[in-house]
């Protein structure tokens, strides 16, 4: 039996100008199923997802109708909804409502006024499930992102739903928090078989497991069907939302390989090594270009900084020794809480080391005046772009930087923010936000910029538009340091990689020399082609070889 | 976990009914007898609760109970017995035993407050009332959650303004510094709201307003708990009725002589002691035992 069936649904917002944001979907999701969303940014995803549960549905005009269970969405009761209806959103903070976590736990169980015993059985259950005794005294504030998340999905599933919809769940978590999290929503559809609806920007992690997946495109349903024939229809319809796609199923296609197509990296490999099993490889190894010799002064440079918090605190820098060579993108890695950011930190100068030295364009960090160093020589995107906002608009935004329209005009269309000069900054999407927060970083005019986090919460097509920005800005000789958790973006883009780890850099290498001699921490196009190539570490790496040697064959 | 002491593990009703008592008694009985004893009493519970940190604290306060204790006959200058005169005011005896208990009432004030904020934990707190205001001890849930929150985003504005050289500025007049107090204070304003939406949404989500609240409650009232709630009734009324605790000082002392409600007060105030020590020997012995 179907569980929703959405008939013709249009709709658009009221301040939007009669341009639907959904238009005629249609969709039928089964008891049980697990379906997964995906499309751009602004594509109609979320407000398709909010149209499954009454109180969240957001006000415009619409058309079509929704069915739960049979019956039309709006006649079934508000308690009903909220229990057999669950809904996670983006935020893990916005989202907690009280301060402990037992307390948000039992909220949903309190507001429909259960009663003690069954109460604290439910909870009880929940927190075991999902391994949360550990913390169920804890403050919420004591909670890292992934934890926080997870607490949102158990006291969620504590009301029992029938139904779980995921609104982008991990876009604010890091990657290994982040496929902690899907793995406990893909246990929670197949141990209880509650149907699962998400929206995600990380395809890796999901789409082999979804038994739907549902592709949307400026408010139209373009796709509807398993995630073999989806991947096939993008790929012929040369669709932007190709490059979101599982890199198994990006290089299967863009190889012109024919079978069946692989999902996930085992699959990949078995299909890889299948191909290449009667006749080795001729070619192993992609053709890296000369690494460019950097000359001159190094533009940033670490050596032996140790920094700790408190005095009676571990060392979280212990001994940082790097260089940065003028106009490279430098990309650091690294675990959570290896002191990342914190290294960052210590090259603006709000961490100052205890020991070693940081020199900037040569010159100690200590020996720049106040204001000097953040004029026309370093700038910092930190890592939640909200942060930087503190005006109306966009373009008050950008003034609050310089006097100068004109400057601020030339930042706006390097960043490709123009036409969204007049808009509140929080009204932006997330891969929007990032640009607007770099175009008014980029009004100090920097020669150093570093970037925290850069990728997080972005889709495949935001990534591309950023690198792109990057690359022009490293044209105009601007050096950028990134850190980042984000392997695959550092692979393609970045000049140099390094790995932090335990207070320390270990090692620097450029991405094709790093990945391809990491096995665990590096990109899944390297783990899936490792076992025919060598160093092979991006999506186009692979293709290309796999072409080339099928041309040899030929 | 925070390492709990043994009265804190009792129900938050418990907790409270003991603090309520203590408190009150320490401030409305002003027999030396009582004073002292209330004063040794919290004195003993603080240090054993926040240990050498504690006992810091506590010889902070005592020049602070002497300055008390020396100021009064200044202001007070009644009584029988002229020590000296100051500024041409009598300095009187029996305004300095007035200053004494003032200050013995300000110590044991602080020492039981400072006893309180370690053991009723603001879960526990709001839990005593979860029960008859559901949706007021929600609010106050939230507004405890909220100020932590808004200190975590301004430093993080502050932060990333700092970086893009936006930051605190020895030249900026202090005009400048003003403005940009303001600027910092209306985005978190915009940040707070946009934050409200989204935990509105989750509320709603959740059933919020669909049916009647009920209330959690983390903590059941065990054998042990009404033991001692009965116990702390029982010598709280004996402290009432028996009698023998008026004290007047000036301008005359008249001290009315103890009676058995002194050794029930004395009780009452060691019970959370006496809960750490015999746990304490509980565990030593069963320790032993192994």
């Amino acid at each position: 039996m179907a569980h929703f069936e959405i008939k013709h649904l249009t709709f658009s917002y009221a301040s939007s100008n009669q341009k639907n944001s959904l238009q005629d979907v249609s969709l039928t999701i089964e008891k049980g199923s697990y379906v997964v969303v995906c499309g751009k940014s602004g594509s109609g995803k979320t407000t398709l997802l909010r149209h499954l549960k009454t109180v969240l549905t957001p006000h415009g005009v619409r058309s079509g109708e929704i069915l739960f269970g049979g019956t039309p969405l709006c006649e079934v009761s508000q308690r009903d909804q909220s229990s057999k209806i669950g809904f996670v959103m983006q935020n893990p903070d916005d989202q907690i409502v009280t301060d402990k976590v037992w307390h948000e736990l039992a909220f949903g169980l309190e507001s429909l006024g259960c009663d003690q015993k069954t109460m604290r059985l439910r909870v009880a259950e929940m927190a075991s499930y999902f391994g949360i005794q550990g913390w169920f005294h804890r403050d919420v504030a004591e909670l890292s992102g992934g934890q926080k998340q997870l607490l949102n999905l158990a006291s969620i599933m504590a009301m029992q739903p029938e139904v779980l919809i995921l609104d982008e769940p991990t876009s604010q978590l890091d990657p290994i928090a982040a496929s902690d999290f899907l793995n406990t929503v893909r246990k929670i559809n197949l141990e209880l078989g509650t149907t699962i609806i998400i929206t995600e920007h990380r395809l890796e992690d999901i789409y082999h497991a979804a038994d739907k997946v549902v592709v949307m495109e400026h408010g139209k349903m373009v796709a509807n069907d398993t995630p073999r024939q989806v991947g096939a229809l993008l790929y012929r319809q040369n669709s932007e939302m190709f490059a979101a796609l599982p890199a198994p199923v990006r290089i299967f296609y863009q190889s012109n390989a024919s079978g069946q197509c692989p999902l996930t990296v085992r699959e990949g490999r078995s299909w890889l090594t299948s191909t290449f099993e009667a006749k080795a490889p001729t070619v192993t190894e992609p053709v890296i270009p000369p690494v460019k010799e950097p000359t001159g002064a190094p533009a940033l440079r670490l050596k032996e900084a140790w920094f700790r918090y408190e005095k009676d605190t571990p060392d979280v820098l212990q001994g940082v020794s790097f260089e940065v060579p003028a106009g490279q993108l430098f990309a650091i890695v690294g675990g959570n809480g290896a002191g990342k950011s914190t290294t960052l930190k210590a090259v603006c100068g709000i961490c100052k080391p205890y020991r070693g030295k940081v020199e900037i364009f040569g010159k100690p960090l200590g020996k720049y005046k106040s204001g000097e160093l953040f004029q026309n020589c370093l700038s910092m995107l930190p890592q939640d772009p909200k942060s930087l906002f503190v005006k109306k608009t966009v373009r008050e935004d950008l003034e609050e930087m310089t006097k100068d329209e004109k400057k601020a005009a030339q930042a706006a269309e390097l960043c490709e923010i123009t036409e969204l000069l007049d808009s509140h900054p929080y009204d932006l999407s997330g891969g929007e936000q990032q640009r607007a927060a770099l175009a008014k970083v980029l009004l100090t005019e920097p020669k150093l910029l570093l970037l925290d986090e850069p990728t997080k919460g972005l889709d495949s097509f935001f990534k591309q538009k950023f690198a792109k920005i990057l690359k022009k800005l490293q044209g105009e000789g601007i050096t950028i340091v990134m850190v980042s958790h984000d392997v695959e973006f550092c692979a393609e883009y970045a000049d140099l990689v390094s790995m932090f780890f335990d207070g320390q850099i270990l090692t620097t290498d450029t991405p094709h020399r790093f990945f391809g001699s990491n096995s665990f921490y590096t990109t899944a196009s390297n783990r899936m082609s490792r076992c025919v190539f060598r160093n092979a570490v991006t999506a186009g790496d692979v293709v290309s070889l796999y072409q080339k040697n099928m041309e040899a064959r030929a | 976990m925070r390492k709990q002491d043994a009265f804190s593990r009792y129900h938050p009703v418990v907790n409270f009914l003991f603090f309520l008592c203590a408190i009150a008694f320490g401030v409305v009985i002003q027999h030396p007898a009582y004073m002292l004893a209330g004063c040794l009493g919290a004195a003993l519970y603080y240090v054993l609760l926040k240990r050498s940190k504690g006992l810091k604290t506590l010889l902070g306060m005592l020049p602070v109970a002497v300055v008390l204790t020396c100021i009064n006959p200044l202001f007070n200058t009644r009584g029988a017995h002229v020590l000296f005169t100051l500024f041409g005011r009598p300095y009187t005896l029996e305004a300095l035993f007035y200053g004494m208990i003032i200050a013995g009432m300000f110590l044991v004030m602080m020492l039981w407050f400072g006893c309180y904020n370690e053991v009723l934990t603001s879960d526990k707190f709001t839990s005593l009332f979860g029960n008859l205001i559901p949706s007021l001890s929600l609010l106050l849930v939230m507004v405890l959650r909220l100020i932590p929150n808004f200190m975590r985003k301004t430093k993080q504005i502050i932060g990333a303004r700092n970086c893009i050289g936006k930051g605190a500025n020895d030249q900026n007049t202090r005009k400048e510094k003003v403005s940009d107090g303001m600027t910092i204070l209306s985005a978190l304003t915009d940040w707070a709201l946009e934050g409200s939406v989204v935990t509105a949404d989750s509320m709603r989500a959740r059933g919020y307003g669909t049916a009647k609240r009920s209330s959690f409650q983390l903590y059941t009232m065990t054998t042990a708990d009404w033991v001692l709630l009965v116990l702390i009734v029982a010598l709280s009324a004996c402290v009432i009725f028996a009698g023998g605790t008026s004290a007047t000082f000036t301008p005359e002392l008249e001290i009315s002589h103890i009676s058995w409600g002194f050794f029930a007060y004395c009780i009452l105030l060691l019970i959370p002691t006496a809960l750490q020590i015999k746990e304490a020997i509980t565990w030593h012995i069963l320790r032993s035992n192994i």
